[in-house]
């Protein structure tokens, strides 16, 4: 760490709340990105093979993105309100080379919110073909949001369009996308909200206790987290490359402790979700440490997006061994009223409570229920 | 004005217009559904209990709607218009922030409402959904601070008036003269849009300080109306909707239930209709007087100042005051004579070389023979300019204004008759039957022209306010030309046709959605066993 860059206070305390704002937004689209896919996926069994298991278990898992999707997306806004508000400079800058890629993330909220909420109102409502439909098209847009937003982690990790623009030379629409580690990062990411789509099932349905269920979420998540461990393992060494600096603070670093924390847990996560589905295949009972999987996978994630952005401190933007300063991106326009800003985070971080209490209530009480009620 | 932006205005439009179609519903249907519960409550028909749920499930959905437009909205401006993210990080950042709150409190709120409703105690259900109302609401005023800050931009004190001397006083000044004159230089210098300035790694701290009271944009005399004004008016159209759509039903079927929910959900909707245009509608009236006095001789045709002792009343409070026309701005443009902006820069200090020397701390490309010519362009040739683009839009505002006014005076008369035919009121139900008889097909007529009273005044209203502030986005200070992308693709007619395709298959697709949602009933069970291979149940 370049402990000769002095960072004002109030640009911490942008950081601070950007990071906050970033890794609860990542942990929440987690959930709905993963459970959107194999919602859709059993929907389709339910209408291809006429499965009706398959029906209630689309029906029953969804549950979980019509509390949580709003709500991450809720964590969306404060991303980019926090970004305009203390880094209105990098705001300008990546809305202009990163056009196409924001453009496509947009376009994706546009789609993927309101197709979740109609899948779900419209289910018992329309024709089950269309109804089957509709659902890819909730859970394909939904990649298209990291697909989008993703240019600009890998750009602030590892200019690639940024450097060409800034070095003089026009970019093209889709210059950001012939950035490598942009592809890696996307790889990763898409693994890794899978793999939580899947254990947070498998958490779920432990508290039905349908062990059909159950055994699907371990199975998708184990999968997808097995393809993590050559995903992971490829963007690390890839930051070697791209993003020495990172690398070494997460290696070698500050970050070590973080890092090896985020590595323990991945093993427990294997280790308990192999013991859980070992027990299934041969007992067919759901062994009591299955709740933990999709808490652990998302703690993993949480800590995962922590390191990702944090280990560049003091930098916004790594170049290598070096990095441009958060300053030259910050708002100076005006002094930022702090008193607000702990208000408003507060606040924020009360709704997350009211958050939970309604997750509990739909899912846990079940007072949102597997059959629509006639109204 | 080049046509790239000419576009994007009116693609704008169109997605802040769909916004506005879903934060009318957000904001109308808790008053409805408000009043269900409490019928639901004192009755105990579970009916009423029905009918809320049918509604949460609409508003659920039109709630995505409303976010994703507005998310959309928020990213057209930092995207479509990124010189807007200077005034985003500076005068509307605390509303901004503080809306970050009300949009979590909302949603919260929101989908606690949907899950707990029907199986908690009746009051705790009104309770949350008063909670997530005030939410809306107060995310609708700060989003409405930040419009009418573009309208009326508070802080700026007699920055305006120094090139347009017509317009008044935007408050106390808070903000450096100096800085902003020194940037709207640069900018008709370089050519360039505000973005090639602000993207500029360090640019913030070179420029400084551009406003010292974060504050300022929140209360203002022209937020207050338009704040009051923009809210009443989403909830007479979102509450109106659902009376609408219960006349509708009324009128097919003859069930007696939908003219009794009409009498549950209309009494507050009528006290709305009644203040809007007499009380609410007076005081934005007199706002746009005082602080867009262009507007004002826009909507009332004034080519030349003239005397009209009606709407001198009803804007200045004396019938003998003249409506102030385009000849008498022209004639304040010319009263700057010879003034040129060099020698207005020269006044607050800033020279050709430091105009220069700034331009290159900023990394800013300007020919100084176009920073000459800038500086020697008379001040009375660039009000006079902007006067006759304004003018140029006369006839549009001005029929726009008046059938806005023929569509509220529909809405207005076909609430009191609805009013007269649905309830007992006294002298006026027995003046009002003599004409209409109280059957369900004049129910019908008067609840579908009241909404469509109200919603063309709406739609056209947002017209006049938006459109007559033109040619500035930030009135007296901006244009759009000066906010606009320089990213090359934004000009490209493909993209711009994709984005109009996505607001309206999202847009056209949700309403279809929300129909859907209203109207058909559950049939789970038959489409599940359909969906198996198995017969319908019926």
């Amino acid at each position: 760490m370049n402990s000769e860059i002095q960072i004002p206070g109030f640009i911490l305390v942008g950081l601070i709340v950007l990071q906050l704002a970033v890794a609860i937004h990542i942990a929440l689209v987690s959930i709905t990105l993963g459970v959107g896919v194999l919602t859709a996926y059993y929907r389709t069994l339910a209408v291809t093979r006429s499965n009706a298991w398959a029906e209630v278990f689309a029906r029953r898992v969804f549950r979980a993105m019509i509390v949580t999707e709003l709500f991450s997306g809720v964590w969306g806004t404060i991303i980019t309100v926090v970004l305009a508000g203390f880094f209105p400079t990098l705001v300008a800058l990546a809305t202009n080379v990163l056009f196409t890629p924001i453009a496509i993330a947009i376009a994706a909220i546009m789609v993927r919110i309101p197709s979740i909420a109609a899948f779900w109102y419209t289910w018992g409502r329309i024709e089950p073909r269309k109804h089957m439909m509709l659902g890819w098209v909730m859970a394909i847009s939904g990649f298209g949001v990291p697909l989008g937003f993703r240019t600009i982690f890998a750009e602030i990790t590892s200019p690639h369009a940024i450097a060409i623009y800034l070095g003089g030379s026009p970019i093209g629409a889709w210059t950001a996308f012939g950035s490598s580690l942009y592809w890696i990062l996307l790889l990763h990411t898409v693994f890794a909200v899978l793999s939580i789509g899947g254990f947070v099932i498998a958490s779920l349905e432990a508290f039905i206790g349908d062990v059909r269920g159950v055994r699907i979420g371990i199975l998708v998540g184990v999968s997808f987290l097995l393809l993590q461990l050559l995903a992971g393992p490829l963007y690390w060494i890839s930051l070697s490359r791209y993003a020495p600096l990172i690398y070494d603070v997460i290696t070698f670093g500050s970050f070590l402790p973080v890092f090896a924390l985020k590595i323990l847990l991945i093993l427990a996560l294997i280790a308990l979700s192999a013991g859980a589905l070992i027990t299934l295949m041969l007992k067919n009972i759901i062994p009591r440490s299955t709740p933990l999987l999709g808490p652990i996978a998302l703690l993993i994630a949480f800590l995962g997006e922590i390191i990702n952005d944090s280990s560049r401190y003091p930098y916004m933007v790594t170049l290598n061994r070096e990095g441009l300063s958060p300053t030259l991106f910050a708002n100076f326009y005006m002094d930022i009223p702090l008193p607000i800003v702990y208000i408003i985070v507060a606040f924020l971080v009360f709704t997350v409570g009211v958050y939970m209490l309604a997750f509990y209530y739909a899912i846990i009480k079940a007072y949102v229920g597997v059959v629509p009620e006639e109204t | 004005m080049n046509e790239s932006v000419s576009t994007w205005l009116y693609i704008s439009a169109l997605g802040i217009y769909f916004h506005a179609i879903f934060v009318s519903i957000t904001l109308g249907f808790p008053l409805v559904i408000i009043a269900l519960l409490i019928k639901y409550w004192k009755s105990r028909d579970p009916y009423y209990l029905s009918v809320t749920r049918k509604l949460t499930f609409v508003l659920f959905v039109n709630f995505a709607l409303g976010a994703v437009t507005g998310t959309l909205v928020e990213f057209g401006l930092v995207q479509i218009w990124p010189g807007t993210i200077i005034a985003i990080a500076s005068f509307a950042l605390a509303p901004l922030a503080l809306e970050l709150i009300a949009f979590a409190g909302e949603i919260v709120f929101l989908v606690l409402f949907a899950v707990t409703l029907g199986r908690i105690f009746i009051g705790y259900s009104i309770a949350i959904i008063l909670v997530y109302w005030v939410f809306a609401l107060f995310s609708g005023m700060l989003i409405t601070a930040v419009n009418s800050w573009l309208i009326a931009p508070w802080g700026t004190g007699d920055i305006p008036k120094i090139i347009y001397p017509f317009l008044p006083s935007y408050g106390p000044l808070s903000t450096d003269p100096a800085t902003l004159v020194a940037l709207k230089i640069l900018l008709l210098a370089s050519g360039s849009p505000l973005q090639a300035v602000i993207q500029q790694a360090g640019v913030s701290e070179t420029i400084g300080i551009i406003l010292n009271d974060p504050l300022v944009a929140f209360i203002t005399p022209y937020s207050v109306p338009s704040i009051l004004h923009n809210l009443v008016a989403a909830i007479i159209i979102g509450s109106m909707i659902v009376v609408a759509a219960y006349g509708y039903r009324y009128y097919k079927t003859g069930d007696q239930r939908y003219l009794n929910l009409i009498k549950v959900v209309f009494v507050p909707v009528l006290i709305l209709i009644l203040i809007q245009p007499t009380v609410i509608g007076h005081f934005m009236g007199t706002a746009v007087v005082n602080y867009n006095p262009v507007k004002f001789a826009l909507m009332e045709r004034a080519t030349v100042t003239y005397n009209n002792p009606l709407i001198a009343l009803l804007a200045y409070g004396d019938p003998s005051h003249p409506i102030i026309g385009f000849d008498e701005f022209r004639k304040q443009c010319d009263a700057k004579g010879g003034l040129t902006l060099g020698e207005l820069a020269k006044a607050l200090k800033l020279t050709k070389a430091s105009l220069l020397d700034l331009a290159s701390k900023l990394n800013v490309k300007v020919d100084e023979g176009r920073l000459d010519a800038v500086l020697n362009t008379r001040i009375s040739d660039v009000c006079k300019r902007d006067l006759d683009r304004a003018y140029s839009k006369m006839n549009v505002i001005s029929v726009t204004y008046y059938v806005k006014i023929l569509a509220g005076i529909i809405a207005f008369l076909s609430t009191i008759i609805l009013a007269s035919i649905v309830y007992d009121v006294k002298a006026l139900s027995n003046l009002v039957r003599r004409f209409i008889s109280p059957d369900r097909r004049w129910v019908f007529i008067l609840t579908s022209a009241t909404l469509v009273g109200v919603v063309l005044s709406a739609i056209l209203g947002w017209y006049v306010r938006e459109v007559g502030r033109k040619p500035w986005t930030v009135y007296g200070l901006l244009y759009p030309e000066e906010l606009i992308s320089i990213s090359h693709i934004a000009e490209q007619t493909l993209f711009q046709l994709i984005v109009v395709l996505v607001i309206l298959v999202v847009g056209l697709g949700g309403i279809y959605a929300m129909y859907i949602v209203a109207t058909r009933e559950i049939r789970f069970l038959d489409l599940l066993m359909k969906g198996v291979g198995s017969k319908s149940r019926s």
